[in-house]
Formats: structure tokens, C-alpha cells, sequence
């Protein structure tokens, strides 16, 4: 795992940990060494048990949080030379996030919150950015609730819009923390047959944290993490396409 | 999506709409605030304009006087002494050395608006058996109305002062019976008199003022005074009334004479003033300082309850310096329009304490100008300390760590 990342290489781990309470005495090492290598296209699950580590292992590759050790490449840039701005328009321009409860601005529209990401890396709204915005959300089967108030809307469609930002600045990396994790069967197979469709029709980047095993198994890949360590990662033969 | 479709003002205005109960009642709050500030400046500034004004209607700002005479030892020798005692001297009435050249020297200065002669000197005003004593003030008509306004004080006849004019106070006019037209017998304590006819009636709102002083040609009290061709002091009028105790030093510097402000002749006055201004000072700060505190307490709960969405937001690629701004816009916006509102609520009470602070003869208790500029320095003072009050906030934002905001 020590090859330069290529340019069809969307992300590149080596030798990844993360510790807190440095220098005290409850000093506690979460993520042990990760290697991980991504490519262009790929729809990867994460899973593993709860405390395993999964979502800080999301905020380090998602530049939320700096690792102790190691270094992360994404879309070809090393993260760790990085001065905080620099990482943050990195964030905004190559990684999307979808998290389990949406997590959208309340105070915004369904196209507002999903022109946001355009909006904060171009500092001012024009007509190109509301029309990507509809076209995503049209994308997404949200057209007519464009103008609705995201807290006017199902838990589905909320989490639909969350697909269509976290697609607004066109990301080479999608994050998402169980993305279905707070809807029904029905909803969570409609967002993850989204994400699917999205992965296929423009090559776009999945890695996926759930806890369901029927949501993993529909993914391409699927990495194990126990105990911070990746224990696990195959390739999934009998990947189901749609739910 | 917002008028300016800025990021930061988009989100910063968004956020002030979504809590907007918060909103409104700090916007109420900074608007009492810069309301009270401007009420209060407007109240105090026509109070103390009034006042000078009042007091600058018929004395000059500075006035230049020949200096004290004193008395002299005859002898050189300093270390003997010739009597225990040194009488101080009686001062007589006289001229201003060559008052023409220091006259010319003084309306050259810069901040110097104009020059007036003037010879004043004791008298007595007599109109059949009534005799009145009067400060007998000789004035050169056309330079002295540049220096004060008497035309403008004149309530009955006008202001003419020819060599056989008088133009006397209204009470003086009262306790000797006369009007407009009479003849009253003008005497000077050294017992040169003149027979003039009362051209004009002044009332400065001042009685002492409208009781003892006449106005005549210079000619005419120089004359009575005995003092040819000379001026007993000359009045000077500044552009800048509050620098006369300034110029009146330079003046002074320029040559042997006693320079007199009306600084440092209404030092009660003024130091009256200074204390009001203090005090008016102290309120306001402590006025703004609330207003600041108000501004930035909404602020810190509004950083805890958008906590997440500001996690969100950095999560999407928003900078630190982003985040600092749009707190930062929430500031100055919620300064800026609570002083707007503030200075609409201002005006209102200064229209009201125009319609009821009034002189029983209905007249107004004194003018307030309302100016304008007043309400744009509070606005632009009250966004001012809206940004300022926003900083401890507005980085406690741009800190968040995101992976805890999101998550915490």
C-alpha cells in the first residue's frame, strides 16, 4: 500500500490513526494504523459494531478531524500538508457528506439547502447555481418540493435532499454515515437504490457506514472495522443492484 | 433566496429570521437604547446651544480690554521695602492703545470671524424727574451687528444708531416711560451729556441687560467719555465659539493687553456644563455598553442553538472565516436597525417635547435642532458595537470544531 495514489485513486490511507487525550493518562487510540485504498466508482459499505470506530474513521477521511498519524490522500491531494483553509475548500469541492438524520438547514428551502455547498465556495448566488440545484432535485424525484421548507417534507424526501447536496459541487467522494438508518425499509431502499444510480451514472465515490447487513450486501465492497482496525475487505460477488 | 445572495449574508439573515422572536426583541432593545442616546444628545445639545446662545446674544466671545494699570514703586530697588502696604490703583476709564493696528492684527488671525470697536463707559439716562444709571456702550453700527445680532433684538423701532440716536433696553424703556421717538438726556459720570432720541427698543431676554445698557454711535459715547478717537475695548466674534479661551490666549500673546473669553467669564456656567456633558457622557456609555452585552448574549445562544447547523456548514466546505462573518453581519445588522428604529422613536419624543416643553406665552422652551447627522453617527455607532459585540461570539463559531458540532 506504499504505490503513489494514481489518478483513478479517489482516496488513499496509509498508515491512518487517530488517538485522544494525547500526552494524558486516558490517552485512547481509536483507529490502530488504517490502509485503505478507494477508487474512481467504487460503492464501498463500512460496517462493523458500534464503537468500532466507523464514524471517526468517516470524519478523518471527511477532513472533519485530523489524524495522529498517517496520511490521507483524496482526489489526489495530501490532505495532511494542508493549512485549514486549504482543507476545508478541499472538503467543499471533493467530498460530499449524507448523514443519518440529514442533518439540512432548517431555516432554508429543499433548494437552498442543496445550492449551499455551490453558494459557500462560489460566496454568491446566481442563476447557474439554482439551476444545477433543481436539476439535482429533480434528479432525486424532489422537483415539486423545491420551494418547501425541509421541514415540511417526509423523512424520506429529506434524506433525498441530503443526497442531492451532498452531489452539489459535483464530488469525486461521497461520505455517508447511515444514510438509511433512520428510515423504513421502504425509504432506506429508495435512498440506497439513489445513491446506487448516482455511483453508476456519474462514477462517483461511495463509502457507506451502516449497521444492516442487507444494505451491505448490496455494495460492491464491503470493509469490516473491529476495534479500529480494518479486519476485513472483499469484494462482494453477489452484489444486489436494487432493492 | 436574499436580497444581496451573498453566502454570508444569505445564511447571516436566514438565522435572524429563524429565531426571530430573539431577533426582535435584541433589535428592541438596541432601538431604546440608540433612542434614549439620541433623545438625550438632542435634549442636551439644544440646552446648551440655548444657553449660549443666550449668553452670546449680547456679550462677544472675547473681548480685548487696555490691561489694568497698577501701581509703581518709585524706586528700582527691589530689596528694600518703602511701605508695608501697596494700595492697588483705581482703574480710570480709557482707550485701548492704537486699538486701529490691534484691531487689524486680531482680523488677520484665522479662526477670527470679525472685529468691532466699542467705548463703554458709565452714565446716567435722565427723562423728566426719572434717572436711571446705564452702561453707556458707543458702537460703529455696521461692524458691531457683525459681532452681535442687536437688529435682530430689536422689539419696537430699529436699529439705528446716528450721532443723535440711543437705542435703550425694553425695561429701561419701561421705568423711564419712553418709546420710540422720545428725547431722554444721556450723561456721563464725568458730566458731559447729550440730548437723543430713542431710535430703537431692544429685549435680549436678559433684565439686567435690558435695564442698564444703551447703545450709541461711537462718536457719540466717545464724546460723553471723553475719549477722542479711542475705544475702550474691542469685541471680537470666533468661528468657533468653544475656542475662544484659545484664540483669546493667542491674542493676548500679541501684545500687552487683557483679553477677556466668555469662557472664562461664565466659568460657572461652564463648568456646569462640563459636569452635564460628563454626566451625559457616562450615560451614553453605559447605554452602549448594555445595548453590546444585549447584542452579544443573543449572539452566544444563538452560536449554542446553531451549533449544529454551523457543523453542517463547515462540513459543506464553509471556512472559519466564513463563519466569522456571518456573526459578525448579524451584529452590525441588529445595530443597525435597532438605532434606525431607535432614531425613529427619537424623534418622535423630540417632536412630542417640542409640543409640550413650551414657555407660557406658548413660545418654545428652548429650540432643539434635530439634526441629521446625529441619527446616522448612532446608526453607524450602533453597528459599530453591534460587529464589536459580535467578535467573542462570532469566534466561538468559527472555532466549532464540526465533527463535534455535527455529531455533539
Amino acid at each position: 500500500m506504499d504505490e503513489r495514489a494514481t489518478s483513478a485513486e479517489t482516496l488513499r490511507l496509509t498508515g491512518v490513526r487517530k488517538s485522544y487525550g494525547i500526552g494524558t493518562p486516558v490517552e485512547v487510540e481509536v483507529l490502530h494504523g488504517i490502509d485503505l485504498v478507494l477508487r474512481r466508482g467504487e460503492f464501498a459499505a463500512l460496517i462493523g459494531p458500534s464503537g468500532s470506530g466507523k464514524t471517526t474513521l468517516l470524519n478523518v477521511i471527511g477532513l472533519l478531524d485530523q489524524p495522529s498519524a498517517g496520511t490521507i490522500v483524496v482526489a489526489g491531494q495530501d490532505a495532511g500538508t494542508l493549512e485549514d483553509g486549504e482543507a476545508t475548500r478541499l472538503r467543499g469541492r471533493a467530498i460530499g457528506f449524507i448523514f443519518q438524520y440529514h442533518h439540512l438547514l432548517p431555516a432554508f428551502t429543499a433548494l437552498e439547502n442543496v445550492m449551499m455547498p455551490i453558494l459557500a465556495s462560489r460566496g454568491r448566488a446566481d442563476d447557474a447555481m439554482r439551476a444545477t440545484a433543481a436539476l439535482l432535485l429533480d434528479r432525486v424525484g424532489l422537483a415539486p418540493w423545491r420551494d418547501h421548507k425541509t421541514s415540511d417534507i417526509s423523512g424520506g424526501q429529506q434524506q433525498r435532499v441530503a443526497i442531492a447536496r451532498s452531489l452539489a459541487m459535483n464530488p469525486a467522494l461521497v461520505l455517508a454515515d447511515e444514510p438509511s438508518g433512520n428510515l423504513d425499509t421502504e425509504n432506506a431502499d429508495a435512498v440506497f437504490d439513489l445513491m446506487r444510480d448516482v455511483n453508476v451514472a456519474s462514477a462517483t465515490t461511495f463509502l457507506i457506514v451502516t449497521h444492516d447487513p442487507r444494505l451491505a450486501r448490496r455494495c460492491d465492497r464491503i470493509l469490516e472495522l473491529v476495534d479500529g482496525r480494518l479486519v476485513s475487505d472483499r469484494v462482494n460477488r453477489d452484489v444486489i443492484r436494487r432493492g | 433566496m436574499n436580497p444581496l445572495g451573498f453566502f454570508e449574508t444569505v445564511v447571516a439573515f436566514r438565522f435572524m429570521r429563524e429565531g426571530l422572536t430573539q431577533t426582535l426583541l435584541i433589535v428592541f432593545g438596541v432601538a431604546l437604547g440608540a433612542g434614549v442616546i439620541i433623545f438625550m444628545s438632542a435634549l442636551l445639545a439644544g440646552l446648551q446651544a440655548n444657553i449660549i446662545r443666550r449668553t452670546l446674544n449680547f456679550q462677544a466671545p472675547i473681548q480685548v480690554l487696555a490691561p489694568d494699570q497698577v501701581s509703581r514703586s518709585l524706586r528700582r530697588d527691589d530689596t528694600a521695602a518703602i511701605a508695608s502696604r501697596v494700595q492697588p490703583r483705581s482703574q480710570q476709564l480709557r482707550s485701548l492703545d492704537q486699538w486701529q493696528k490691534v484691531r487689524a492684527g486680531i482680523e488677520r488671525m484665522p479662526d477670527v470671524v470679525s472685529v468691532t470697536p466699542v467705548v463703554a463707559g458709565p452714565g446716567f439716562a435722565r427723562r423728566g424727574e426719572a434717572t436711571k444709571a446705564v452702561s453707556i456702550v458707543g458702537i460703529d453700527p455696521d461692524s458691531y451687528v457683525r459681532v452681535i445680532a442687536l437688529p435682530e433684538k430689536i422689539v419696537a423701532g430699529g436699529y439705528d444708531v446716528g450721532p443723535t440716536d440711543i437705542v435703550i433696553g425694553s425695561e429701561l424703556a419701561r421705568d423711564l416711560g419712553t418709546e420710540v421717538g422720545d428725547k431722554l438726556s444721556l450723561a456721563s459720570a464725568g458730566g458731559s451729556a447729550a440730548t437723543l432720541v430713542v431710535a430703537g427698543v431692544f429685549d435680549f431676554g436678559n433684565q439686567g441687560v435690558n435695564e442698564r445698557t444703551v447703545y450709541v454711535a461711537l462718536r457719540t459715547a466717545q464724546s460723553l467719555l471723553d475719549l477722542a478717537g479711542g475705544a475702550t475695548s474691542l469685541d471680537v466674534k470666533v468661528r468657533d465659539p468653544f475656542a475662544a479661551e484659545t484664540i483669546a490666549r493667542d491674542i493676548r500673546e500679541t501684545g500687552d493687553l487683557r483679553v477677556d473669553s466668555w469662557i472664562s467669564t461664565n466659568a460657572q456656567f461652564f463648568s456646569a456644563m462640563s459636569a452635564q456633558i460628563l454626566a451625559n457622557t457616562l450615560i451614553r456609555i453605559f447605554v452602549g455598553i448594555t445595548v453590546a452585552l444585549g447584542i452579544a448574549s443573543v449572539l452566544v445562544v444563538s452560536v449554542v442553538q446553531k451549533s449544529k447547523e454551523i457543523g453542517i456548514l463547515r462540513a459543506m466546505g464553509t471556512g472559519r472565516a466564513q463563519v466569522l462573518r456571518v456573526f459578525l453581519i448579524q451584529g452590525g445588522f441588529m445595530g443597525l436597525i435597532g438605532a434606525f428604529l431607535g432614531s425613529l422613536l427619537a424623534w418622535g419624543f423630540l417632536m412630542l417635547w417640542r409640543g409640550i416643553a413650551r414657555n407660557p406665552d406658548g413660545s418654545p422652551l428652548f429650540v432643539i435642532v434635530i439634526e441629521p447627522s446625529l441619527f446616522a453617527i448612532a446608526c453607524v455607532g450602533a453597528a459599530f458595537v453591534g460587529i464589536l459585540a459580535a467578535v467573542v461570539p462570532a469566534r466561538r463559531a468559527a472555532r466549532l470544531d464540526p465533527a463535534v458540532a455535527i455529531h455533539g
